[in-house]
């Protein structure tokens, strides 16, 4: 069993909103730099998979080659080999282009896990359009993956609730978080046993973006004036905010 | 332009794409999925019982091809994206994923970094696929019913062994107009149930912050935020909740933040209206006691 773990590395998502600023469109470069929350998901998945089934693991990622030293971060996490396809593009149909070709490189992959939505761009396309463009079944949304005498058993968080759902053959999954696959802290030989690791690199190809073309890219006013209550007796706290929030009708 | 909408028999979600249609066409056409009658007038309507997305993206991409249908609206839900992707390949169409605004000319808005920024772009190619984020839009209030034409329906790829709907206690978090949301600073999951002493009297929900929902106190159908639920509630009590960007974007448009946490620095206090700096345990306890004798 082969699988292959799609991580992307992103601008601190964790920077609030008054603190975030943009060049270019785009996050200003001053944030740090780390793998997806919710690849952070996918790999360790991907983990507790090759653990339980002796599968190889490898984790790919499209983006810079200076972003190497974050996605080792997965090797130490248990990830077995690491493929970065270098590329700036941030086109999901691009994206998924060239991830489909180091893909069918590798060959022999049976699972393909991404996270729910990269941590910048929050957008969930590009497990779906891979999925597609490798010819392979894709489920979004997925919390847990098993494999039973072939078959790969899949939860899917909805809405109003979960689907239990079989396929046979190749799969895209994207996965969102669950308790049971908050990702695992390595531990510090792991980390720096991931330093050493050898990468596989290999250039990626432009593709047409002319589909689309950005107009704006601007950071929204928050318009909000907090009233901070005071706290000296909370009895009286709450019976000012209730008569507050009654006094202005929001109750 | 010719337009169509694929959604679940679902009025709110149906209500709110119908809305997004009219900025295309007078009439969408439909696929309807699931069980149900179809409420609102449209075009042609189309209906397949199947919820399945992968076992759906072959006859919808064959259906959207032969009617070439220029515009293709969904919900950002499970099964919007589960089609988009497929869709838009087999199509070599355009895709706009979690779109929050339609302006003329299409251009379409959508939010980035958790939603700390806003993109225009403008669409060069057609068809378009948009997958739309919930509670952007006012729902069209749906009138009549329109007969629909019974897809034939593909082989199944993919099996559906069991569905688990998570049952809600009282109001569903979409439609309540008070919610109680409980953070990773609760700490526990039995003080996490203290929050329902707060919704129940005030006819609200209780729902969780992702940091929540990974400690395992909440399902993640109760997760609010951009990959939880988007809800528009009149008053949203926010407790032990840091107030991470793509928290507070499933609640752009909350009417009043009340807000409870004991750092003064919590990001949180920047979206609210109301801010109590204190540990929720001293908090909470004289809220329900007053909520009791009030309510
Ligand atoms: C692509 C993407 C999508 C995401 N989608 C979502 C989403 O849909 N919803 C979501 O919620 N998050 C989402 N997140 C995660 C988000 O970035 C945060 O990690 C998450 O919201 C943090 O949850 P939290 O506020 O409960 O926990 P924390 O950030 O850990 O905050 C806990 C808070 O509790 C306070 N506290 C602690 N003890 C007490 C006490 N005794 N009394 C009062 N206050 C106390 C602390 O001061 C702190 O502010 C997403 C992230 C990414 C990258
Ligand atoms: N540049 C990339 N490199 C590796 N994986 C990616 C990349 N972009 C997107 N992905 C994967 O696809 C998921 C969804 O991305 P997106 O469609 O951009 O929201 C991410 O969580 C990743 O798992």
């Amino acid at each position: 069993m082969h699988i292959v773990v799609l991580a992307k590395v992103v601008p601190d998502y964790e920077v609030p909103s008054v603190d975030f600023e943009l060049v270019s469109n785009r996050a200003h470069p001053r944030y740090t730099r780390m793998i997806g929350l919710y690849d952070e998901n996918a790999i360790e998945m991907g983990v507790q998979l090759k653990e339980k089934h002796a599968a190889s693991l490898t984790i790919m990622s499209y983006g810079r080659k200076e972003d190497i030293q974050i996605l080792r971060k997965s090797i130490a996490m248990g990830g077995e080999k690491l493929v970065l396809i270098q590329g700036t593009s941030d086109d999901p149909f691009v994206i998924a282009d060239n991830l489909k070709t180091a893909i069918e490189q590798l060959g022999g992959v049976d699972l393909v896990l991404a996270g729910r939505q990269s941590a910048d761009m929050d957008r969930g396309i590009v497990p779906g359009v891979l999925g597609e463009m490798l010819g392979s079944r894709f489920i979004p949304q997925v919390s847990a993956v098993e494999n039973e005498d072939g078959a790969w058993k899949v939860s899917q968080v909805t809405e109003t609730g979960l689907r239990e759902l079989e396929f046979v053959g190749n799969g895209v999954l994207s996965i969102t978080s669950v308790p049971e696959n908050v990702p695992r802290i390595p531990a510090v030989r792991a980390i720096f046993a991931a330093k050493k690791k050898s990468v596989q690199t290999m250039s990626g190809r432009d593709g047409d973006e002319s589909w689309m073309s950005e107009v704006s890219v601007e950071i929204p006013k928050m318009e909000s004036t907090c009233e901070f209550l005071p706290v000296e007796d909370m009895n009286e706290t709450a019976m000012t905010l209730l008569k507050r929030l009654k006094e202005e009708r929001y109750l | 332009m010719k337009t169509v909408i694929i959604e679940i028999m679902d009025p709110n979600r149906l209500g709110e794409l119908v809305t997004v249609s009219k900025k295309f066409c007078d009439t969408p056409d439909i696929i309807a999925l699931g069980k149900g009658d179809l409420p609102g007038t449209f075009g042609k309507a189309f209906h397949t019982s199947e919820t399945i997305s992968a076992n759906l993206v072959s006859d919808i991409s064959e259906l959207l091809k032969k009617e070439g249908y220029e515009i293709i609206i969904m919900s950002a839900t499970t099964i919007g994206t589960g089609l988009a992707g497929p869709l838009a390949v087999r199509l070599s169409g355009s895709l706009i994923s979690e779109v929050t605004g339609v302006l003329p000319d299409l251009v379409i808005e959508r939010p980035l970094y958790g939603a700390k920024a806003v993109m225009q772009c403008k669409i060069e190619k057609k068809p378009l696929i948009l997958t739309v984020r919930r509670k952007y839009f006012e729902k069209d209030m749906l009138e009549g019913t329109t007969e629909t034409i019974e897809l034939p329906g593909g082989p199944e790829k993919v099996i559906l062994l069991a569905e688990k709907e998570e049952k809600q206690e009282g109001i569903p978090l979409e439609d309540a107009d008070v919610i109680v949301t409980g953070g990773r600073g609760i700490g526990n999951a039995e003080n996490f149930a203290m929050l329902q002493d707060v919704a129940a009297p005030l006819n609200g929900a209780v729902g969780a912050s992702r940091g929540a929902v990974d400690e395992g106190w909440m399902p993640p159908t109760f997760q609010i935020g951009q990959t939880g639920k988007i809800v528009a509630p009149s008053v949203y009590f926010a407790v032990g909740v840091s107030g991470a960007s793509q928290h507070l974007a499933g609640i752009a448009n909350a009417k009043c933040v009340v807000a409870i946490n004991k750092d003064e620095e919590a990001n949180i206090f920047n979206r609210a209206r109301f801010g109590i700096v204190m540990d929720y345990k001293k908090a909470v306890p004289a809220l329900i006691d007053l909520l009791k004798k009030e309510v």
